[in-house]
């Protein structure tokens, strides 16, 4: 017992002796790593947001008007609308009669005189879903076409070509987001390994001599992961604090601008964790991997 | 030379039946092609002071290297102890060292500790927790003469102190044998005088004691046993030998 807490006393003296004696292979190793974390956790932050906005614009847009034809009976439609509530696809479904479509039409003016000008009503009852996914509306356009109930010249509203760039984008968005994070976290282990390695090479001397005195691997590792630890400890805070930061005045500047960014508290908070703990054991992994060449012999 | 001869053992070593070192038809060829030793057979036993003479690259530092298995032979066994080290795993290596001290003709100091922790270093490593390390450390630099340099750091030391401190740090484990590579190849012929003597009290306490060297003079005064290595031969063995065969200008 007495031997494992010398042991650990040892590492943990070590760790912070040798982390100010090299004060500037240190802090460029802190350096280093912080502006990784920064880069990762600023861009899962980011992602993140344009993912939530989107989110809200593909809620507003997983709208379609089935419109339906004059001589539907009233079973049917009802037949139809009951298939379609238990759809599980479908969020919800809405009945519009010709009269309720009418006077959403008369909202506008114009529409309102040249229906006043035709004396009868022309505008189709319909069925207003809202669909779980967009990729769903094209399918429901399809199924749409095929019934008999449905106006056979204007079955829905359906528009492909904003619903296709919409679906684009989100796509598009999404992979640049993936393609980031992981060229990110590939610098960020071969920066840190290289960062490490040179803060351990300056110290080769002490490794060689407790090798030769007949120290054991994992004594002579440890001091050198807890360094790690303690600098990706650091390197975690500093860079959290700014991505926080960063990440409140880029809410409050986007709705500055009309554009409706949510605060996330609960994802802030999971990601902050994850960097704390993504730091401590980056340090950790890289000065294992730093120090293990020393090792070999 | 200024400083007295160290005083002999007055007794010859008492030899165990099983040496303490021995090599056995030993061979080593590196990944280049070098053929560092060849066929080497030696046993040392407890108590011995050798010295390991021959030209620069002869394979002496090999042969040190071979013992605390920092590199494995390529042919032949080595044991020391009794344990075969030659293939050895490299989990058991820690306690295979321990049986050894090492000086290396650079010391190896660490420039930012003072003499006391550079000495304490040893200790702290091998021995954590051990009680009275600050003891231990003071007894061993009174040993080497360095009692009154604790608080010092390397560079305020001369080279032949730094050696001195590079011993203390090697003895303060109570290790059963003393390597010493070149201990005094940096060192003008007063130091290094001062350093053999310091090994021959070391030998005189029970320690095992193997020196390479090039040093001529301090080999012809001190008159030990001598192993000649050359082109990685053993070329010759002797009780009392010098540093050139008697009477000749060669190895």
């Amino acid at each position: 017992m007495r031997q494992v807490l010398a042991s650990l006393w040892f590492a943990l003296h070590s760790a912070g002796q040798n982390f100010r004696r090299n004060l500037g292979v240190s802090l460029a190793g802190v350096f280093t790593m912080g502006l990784i974390i920064f880069l990762v956790g600023g861009s899962l932050l980011f992602t993140h947001s344009v993912d939530t906005v989107l989110q809200g614009q593909e809620q507003n847009a997983s709208h379609l008007k089935i419109y339906l034809s004059d001589n539907a009976s009233l079973a049917a439609i009802t037949n139809f609308e009951s298939r379609l509530k238990h759809d599980p696809r479908v969020i919800s479904v809405t009945f519009e009669t010709k009269d309720q479509a009418q006077q959403q039409a008369s909202q506008n003016p114009s529409i309102k005189s040249a229906l006043a000008v035709l004396g009868s009503n022309p505008l189709p009852a319909s069925l207003n879903l809202d669909v779980r996914k967009l990729t769903y509306l094209s399918q429901f356009n399809a199924e749409a076409k095929a019934m008999p109930i449905v106006d056979s010249t204007t079955p829905t509203d359906y528009n492909s070509d904003v619903i296709g760039k919409l679906n684009t984008v989100i796509t598009v968005i999404e992979w640049v987001g993936a393609i980031i994070a992981i060229i990110l976290l590939t610098i960020s282990i071969v920066i840190i390994m290289n960062t490490i390695r040179t803060a351990v090479y300056s110290r080769r001397t002490e490794i060689e001599i407790m090798k030769l005195v007949g120290a054991t691997d994992w004594f002579v590792r440890w001091p050198f992961i807890l360094e790690g630890m303690l600098g990706g400890l650091l390197a975690a805070i500093f860079s959290g604090a700014v991505v926080f930061g960063a990440y409140r005045l880029f809410v409050q500047a986007a709705q500055g601008n009309l554009l409706s960014v949510p605060f996330d508290t609960r994802y802030t908070i999971t990601l902050l964790i994850v960097l704390l703990v993504g730091g401590v054991a980056v340090g950790a992994f890289g000065s294992f991997l730093g120090v293990r060449r020393f090792l070999s012999a | 030379m200024s400083v007295a001869v160290a005083e002999r053992s007055a007794a010859p070593p008492q030899h165990a039946l099983r040496p303490v070192i021995s090599f056995h038809g030993v061979s080593k060829v590196y990944p280049n092609g070098t053929e560092a030793l060849r066929d080497v057979d030696l046993a040392i036993h407890q108590g011995d002071f050798c010295f390991l003479v021959g030209p620069s690259g002869a394979g002496k530092s090999t042969l040190v290297r071979l013992l605390i298995r920092d590199e494995a032979p390529s042919t032949g066994r080595i044991f020391i102890d009794g344990q075969e080290v030659s293939r050895m795993s490299h989990r058991k290596l820690p306690k295979l060292r321990r049986k050894f001290g090492i000086v290396f003709q650079d010391y190896k100091l660490l420039t930012r500790r003072t003499v006391a922790q550079n000495v304490a270093f040893a200790l702290q490593v091998t021995r954590p927790g051990q009680r009275h390390m600050r003891e231990k450390v003071e007894e061993v630099l009174w040993i080497v003469g360095l009692e009154d340099k604790l608080d010092k750091f390397p560079d305020e030391l001369s080279g032949g102190e730094q050696q001195r401190v590079a011993i203390a740090r090697a003895l303060v484990h109570r290790p059963r044998i003393f390597l010493a590579d070149e201990p005094t190849g940096n060192l003008d012929p007063d130091t290094s005088w001062g350093i053999v003597q310091l090994l021959l009290q070391i030998n005189h306490r029970g320690t095992t004691v193997l020196m390479a060297t090039h040093n001529r003079e301090v080999v012809d005064l001190v008159r030990r046993r001598v192993i000649a290595i050359d082109n990685g031969r053993v070329v010759r063995d002797e009780a009392e030998g010098s540093y050139l065969r008697e009477g000749t200008a060669t190895l």
